[in-house]
């Protein structure tokens, strides 16, 4: 379908370290085509560094990362980011529409402000996530999922074709996760390749089209059937508690979706 | 009554309260240094690294003194330029120590000031002790002292702070992005380590356009203090700077008149304690974050989600 054509993004033989200490071994991973893709793994397995590295925001020490054959620095506007809801503070002095315009900031580019424009993208993109009506609101005055909802407008404002969510569903409650994923899958069916960042084995295996299995190599990746076998998941979470109980629930959701 | 006679009185009178040109064109340039080193300081603020601004000007007296003995001149432009030269070299180290030798930000920090700062006294100790001709005077640096600026003086300070603003105002936008979420700015293509950069340069400058007014020992409260001042009163960062500008400039000026009432008093220590007061009013009778506010508040449950 997409033959000929690079990969959306494609990893070649990415190795990342932090000082001595390898996070990332050899990670070789390609996306052809628009989906909902998940990056699965345990606790410090390297999932969000592998976003980061990407995003060129920590050094590879080896291999690289292309999005439809060409560097970051040639597509930076075309690729959207949703960091960690916890990396920032909160109580900062801006409200929900302050955050959600600086995702126009790339395009606007030095000493330019926000126009009629840009604030017309940025109340579209609040409409999606369901928060029109905190526009004004502080974001320290927010819920969680309302929180991580304004990083998602934020993203979308920044009008990408390509994704990079980290842990969007953390510390969210199931009505935003629900209305998080819609909007990721109207995304997908608008044709945008949309990379998650996901801890919850069982929504895993219900919401992506395609996941990756990570710890600290990249253990199995494709067709979310295909790759969370119980084989597949026992080399990620060797020994790791959270299998035993996430595990169990995976498989059996598999099997009731199949 | 003749206007001779008329006049004469009046003249004393703006003597004895020291309202002359002078002192006012003074006044001017240290308001302006306050609402720069609000404005400034706000953002360092907002960056998370409110000592930045101590760590610099605690680095500031070695090159007031270097500057002296370099060129045997003590005229203000030659030793604030030897201040902003040792003030970005301290906080060079700062940066080099932190990335190189793997040492906590805090620690970082307490190292140059305490070297830095022992460095500046054991020079300034040794021109003393030495009698050198024209050294008396640059202990005024320590503490503050606006008696012996002259209107020149003060115009440069009101210059360099007014550029100051101007330069913080035109790119707030990119400051307050790196400030907020610096991951998403250099994800985004924003170059994060030059707008750091950027903005300790210029608190290592407002920091030394403040020595003559608050001294190295206490400037860097009028950099930390109305900021924090100002966001007790207002969510929006724009607001707050602008606040924090106005603040700073009150305390400043406060400070800096109530000195003139006697001769011989340090600024600084007045300069700060009006900064105080104006931030014990806010944290207590501010809307909503103050403390009065808060009492009434915590009785509501906060924090709804979606309808």
């Amino acid at each position: 379908m997409n033959a000929g054509q690079q990969p959306l993004v494609e990893f070649h033989d990415v190795t990342v370290a932090y000082g001595r200490r390898p996070v990332l071994w050899n990670i070789d991973l390609a996306i052809a085509n628009p989906c909902l893709f998940g990056v699965i793994g345990p606790n410090g397995a390297g999932k969000s560094t592998l976003l980061k590295a990407a995003l060129g925001l920590v050094p590879v020490v080896g291999g690289y990362v292309r999005f439809g054959g060409l560097p970051l620095r040639q597509v930076r506007g075309r690729v959207g980011y949703v960091p960690q809801r916890e990396t920032v503070d909160w109580d900062f002095p801006v409200n929900v529409m302050d955050v959600v315009l600086m995702g126009t900031y790339g395009r606007l580019g030095w000493l330019r402000w926000p126009g009629r424009r840009e604030r017309a993208v940025a109340a579209e993109c609040l409409e999606r996530v369901g928060l029109a009506d905190l526009a004004h609101r502080q974001i320290g005055r927010l819920s969680g999922g309302q929180q991580q909802r304004v990083f998602l407008a934020r993203a979308l404002a920044q009008e990408a074709d390509i994704y990079l969510l980290d842990e969007p569903m953390a510390g969210v409650d199931v009505r935003s996760q629900e209305q998080i994923f819609g909007v990721l899958a109207a995304l997908r069916d608008a044709g945008r390749l949309v990379i998650v960042v996901h801890h919850d084995l069982r929504t895993a295996a219900e919401w992506f089209d395609q996941v990756a299995l990570i710890d600290r190599r990249l253990v199995a990746a494709g067709p979310t059937a295909a790759v969370l076998t119980t084989e597949n998941l026992q080399q990620t979470y060797a020994g790791g508690i959270e299998l035993l109980e996430q595990l169990g629930q995976a498989v059996a959701e598999r099997g009731r979706t199949e | 009554m003749t206007l001779a006679t008329f006049g004469q009185p009046a003249v004393v009178a703006t003597a004895g309260f020291g309202l002359t040109h002078n002192t006012l064109v003074v006044l001017g340039g240290v308001a302006a240094v306050g609402c720069g080193a609000g404005v400034v300081g706000s953002l360092t603020l907002l960056r998370k690294r409110p000592l930045v601004g101590d760590a610099a000007a605690h680095a500031t007296l070695v090159g007031v003194a270097g500057a002296f003995l370099a060129t045997g001149r003590r005229d203000l432009p030659t030793l604030l330029a030897g201040a902003v030269v040792s003030a970005v070299a301290g906080l060079l180290i700062l940066v080099l120590l932190r990335r190189f030798t793997r040492t906590r930000e805090d620690a970082a920090t307490a190292i140059v000031i305490g070297v830095s700062f022992g460095l500046g006294l054991a020079l300034l100790g040794g021109i003393t002790a030495r009698g050198m001709p024209g050294g008396g005077g640059l202990e005024r640096f320590l503490l503050g002292q606006t008696a012996a600026l002259t209107a020149r003086d003060a115009a440069l300070l009101a210059v360099i702070s007014l550029l100051a603003i101007v330069l913080v105002m035109a790119v707030r936008k990119e400051l307050l992005l790196v400030a907020f979420d610096p991951a998403f700015a250099a994800a985004t293509g924003w170059p994060v380590g030059l707008l750091d950069a950027g903005l300790m340069v210029l608190i290592a400058v407002m920091v030394v356009i403040g020595l003559p007014a608050a001294g190295a020992v206490l400037v860097t409260a009028l950099v930390v203090i109305p900021p924090v001042a100002a966001r007790q009163w207002t969510d929006r960062a724009g607001s707050m700077l602008v606040l924090a500008g106005l603040f700073g400039l009150t305390a400043a000026v406060a400070g800096v008149a109530v000195s003139g009432l006697r001769s011989g008093l340090a600024t600084g220590p007045l300069v700060v304690l009006a900064a105080a007061a104006i931030c014990l009013a806010s944290v207590v009778i501010a809307p909503r974050r103050g403390w009065l506010a808060r009492q009434f508040q915590s009785r509501i449950p906060a924090g709804d989600d979606q309808p």
